[in-house]
């Protein structure tokens, strides 16, 4: 299919922009639909979603949309807090359920409470899985991340990793405090320890002073003067884990790879292995069985704010509120430049005859119809502009010079071979409405063909084609039609004999809009050549992608 | 080929809409409801459904082999369901869009999930308790938690449309013609 691409510049301090080459693959990076581009209008640039400088502006929970404050992001683990777990088998949301009241004999109606009776548990409505096959159920069916707190503390990673930062403790505690307190006291071997560690000094410091109304920890001052000095940095005492990491193995939880191994050779279906997509949220590893899964709570999602990186301009900043899609700051490159869309007609003529039959016939025309163009012809493609500015625009078109077929028109060589064909776009500036209602429009007659005396041409191509093309019909080339506020003009491409791959060129747009700046007021008035409405230029680049190439080899054989 | 009969005996406390497409030799039991633009095709063999059926819009029932095709009690069939099975259980929910092919006999307690195929190229039949689910449509076997709370459900779902569906649609009465 067709595709128009963006260029963004990004950091590049070139002043002219000049974008990669476009069939290499690495340059697509820097190509980018319109939809996702910003547009700073303090630097009068676009900016794409890897050069903007992102802040966060709020955490909420995708499921039940609460909106959690910073503070308790960290104490939560970045989870939800409230009742939000996920299927481990098809990470779909839980929801909490009760249990079946006791089957009485008769087995029909048995009043069912509509609070429902505890043990309640988790169910999964989409494909049926319920926690009380892990054995997870709580007694009351509100606050069950709370309920799930205990357990989740007992985990043996969970432990260790308390443990280890109880051992590190002290020791950072001490280095803050030397570090904070009198620096006269110290040895340069302290100093160097400081400046090496400013953030976890800075944080064991806001550490020491958490603890109001307590008197100071007397057994730091003596450490700090006696022998811990010495003991400080340089000598850590072991660590000692709490559980042997060779006892681990033995116990097979998460980490045993014999255990796994033995596990794997008594397998008797494929589903009863955890898949990847089910097993890497979790936070450290777990048993690779799928029964032994458990659901997770549900990661929170954030919501950012973007800038524009050099001048600091706010480029999008959402509302607070989680349940709200709107954005109080919205600057999107789509309200800026002008959207520009590229068909094919003998794509479209090959679709409207084949949709009419079922798709047994479809491949019958799928040549034509899966976007390939033969080589050694010509096709003539649409471009229709979109104005969104209350402006109308002039537009000029040009094609940036392909250097990789610099080796030009005697071409056996192997870089001739991977692009040439040549583009002949409308050369002259068109104009596109500016965009009003709907109602407002007057209904334009299409205008064809503004003769073009020159049809501008770039590339390596054959002379014959050239000369061909001059001859043909100029109407493919040109303004085709204006419609509201988008206009459609017409290329051409020509494809040389031997090309092969896809038919990519980078188009350079510049168009020029009526810009009301207010005038400065202390500005003389008389001077001729500044005009009330100023007239502003912006360029940009964009990459066409018209489609592939059939090679000449592959034609012979279908049928045309 | 022989012309289709139609033949319906359709209970007298079952609630099927005017506006169904009915053919062939169906038998439908007490206390199913019907929606309207429901099919059920009994194109070869006769359809016999149940008691306490649910076929909701642009359901699908097609039965296109000599032999009867029994589908058993307390059934739902949901939106735009497909449902070519030679025989069909009780309790069993066809979600929506899901398809189901001739090939395939469900038991009890079964659920299909939204827009699976279920499309074995050879005959099978579905254990009690079977759960489908996913694009892949893959199946796990449900530990029936949660059974009678369904059923019950399920049970409250046929009162409410038994009682709400006449005020807003046709009935089609079963005279059989």
């Amino acid at each position: 299919m067709a595709s128009v691409q963006y260029y963004c510049p990004c950091f590049s301090t070139s002043s002219v922009q000049q974008p990669p080459p476009p069939h290499m693959a690495s340059s697509s990076s820097s190509f980018h639909p319109l939809h996702s581009l910003f547009f700073c209008e303090e630097c009068d640039a676009v900016r794409c979603n890897r050069c903007v400088s992102v802040e966060v502006s709020g955490y909420y929970c995708p499921n039940c949309l609460f909106e959690v404050p910073s503070a308790s992001v960290r104490a939560e683990k970045n989870r939800c807090a409230r009742n939000c777990f996920s299927c481990p088998l098809c990470r779909a949301t839980l929801s909490v359920v009760a249990s079946d009241p006791p089957d009485e004999d008769d087995g029909r109606s048995v009043a069912i409470s509509p609070v429902g009776e505890a043990p309640f548990f988790l169910y999964c409505n989409y494909c049926r899985w319920d926690s009380a096959s892990v054995g997870i159920t709580f007694e009351k069916p509100t606050g069950l991340a709370a309920q799930l707190q205990k357990f989740e503390d007992s985990a043996p990673e969970a432990q260790e990793f308390d443990r280890l930062k109880e051992h590190f403790e002290p020791f950072l505690r001490t280095s803050s405090l030397s570090s904070s307190a009198n620096l006269s006291n110290l040895s340069s071997s302290h100093h160097h320890h400081s400046h090496t560690s400013a953030a976890t000094a800075a944080a064991s410091a806001a550490l020491a002073r958490d603890i109001p109304g307590v008197s100071k920890y007397q057994p730091l001052t003596r450490s700090r003067s006696g022998r811990d000095r010495t003991a400080n940095k340089d000598e850590m005492s072991e660590y000692k884990s709490r559980v042997e990491v060779g006892v681990l193995n033995q116990l097979g939880a998460g980490g045993g790879d014999d255990e796994d191994v033995e596990y794997m050779k008594h397998l008797e279906s494929a589903g009863q292995v955890a898949a990847l997509e089910q097993r890497w949220a979790n936070s450290w590893t777990t048993s690779i069985k799928t029964s032994e899964l458990r659901p997770l709570r549900i990661p929170l999602h954030s919501k950012v704010t973007k800038r524009c990186p050099t001048c600091r301009h706010i480029l999008i900043k959402p509302e607070q509120k989680a349940q709200s899609v709107r954005y109080k700051i919205k600057l999107v490159a789509g309200n800026y430049l002008p959207a520009i869309g590229v068909t094919l007609p003998h794509l479209q003529e090959a679709m409207k005859k084949t949709a009419g039959r079922p798709s047994a016939a479809a491949s019958g025309g799928e040549e034509k119809a899966g976007g390939g163009m033969f080589a050694g012809r010509s096709y003539p493609f649409h471009l229709a502009f979109t104005n969104p500015l209350y402006d109308p625009i002039q537009v000029r078109l040009s094609v940036a010079r392909v250097h990789v077929a610099a080796a030009a028109a005697d071409g056996s060589d192997s870089k001739t071979r991977r692009s040439p064909y040549s583009i002949s776009l409308p050369m002259q500036p068109f104009p596109v409405a500016a965009f009003a209602e709907a109602w407002e429009y007057d209904d334009d007659e299409d205008m064809f063909g503004i003769e073009d005396d020159e049809l501008g041409i770039s590339g390596a191509g054959s002379r014959l084609a050239r000369e061909k093309e001059a001859k043909s019909k100029a109407k493919t080339v040109g303004v085709l039609e204006k419609r509201a506020n988008v206009t459609v003009v017409g290329g051409e491409v020509t494809i040389g004999k031997e090309a092969r791959g896809d038919v990519k060129f980078n188009m350079l747009v510049s168009y020029t809009y009526r810009s009301d700046d207010p005038m400065p007021i202390d500005s003389d008035q008389s001077r001729p050549s500044s005009k009330q409405p100023e007239h502003k230029t912006f360029t940009f680049y964009t990459v066409i992608d018209i489609g592939s190439i059939i090679p000449r080899e592959d034609s012979n054989t279908t049928a045309i | 080929m022989a012309p289709i009969r139609d033949k319906f005996t359709i209970h007298s406390k079952a609630t099927v809409c005017q506006d169904v497409d009915l053919k062939g030799d169906i038998t439908i039991g007490p206390g199913t409801i019907v929606h309207p633009k429901a099919t059920i095709f009994a194109i070869a063999g006769p359809i016999v459904i149940g008691a306490g059926c649910i076929v909701e819009e642009a359901a699908i029932i097609v039965n296109r082999r000599k032999e009867v095709m029994r589908i058993g009690d307390n059934n739902l069939f949901e939106i735009g369901c497909r449902v070519e099975c030679p025989s069909v259980g009780n309790n069993n929910t066809f979600s929506t869009r899901s398809r189901i092919h001739h090939t395939v006999r469900v038991s009890n307690f079964c659920f299909i999930g939204a827009a699976c195929l279920v499309v074995p190229t050879e005959d099978e039949t579905l254990d009690e308790y079977t759960s489908i689910y996913g694009p892949a449509a893959d199946r796990r076997v449900w530990s029936g938690n949660g059974k009678v709370q369904e059923a019950d459900l399920r049970h409250k779902h046929t009162e409410y449309l038994r009682e709400m569906l006449p005020r807003f649609n046709r009935l089609r009465r079963g005279d059989g013609t």
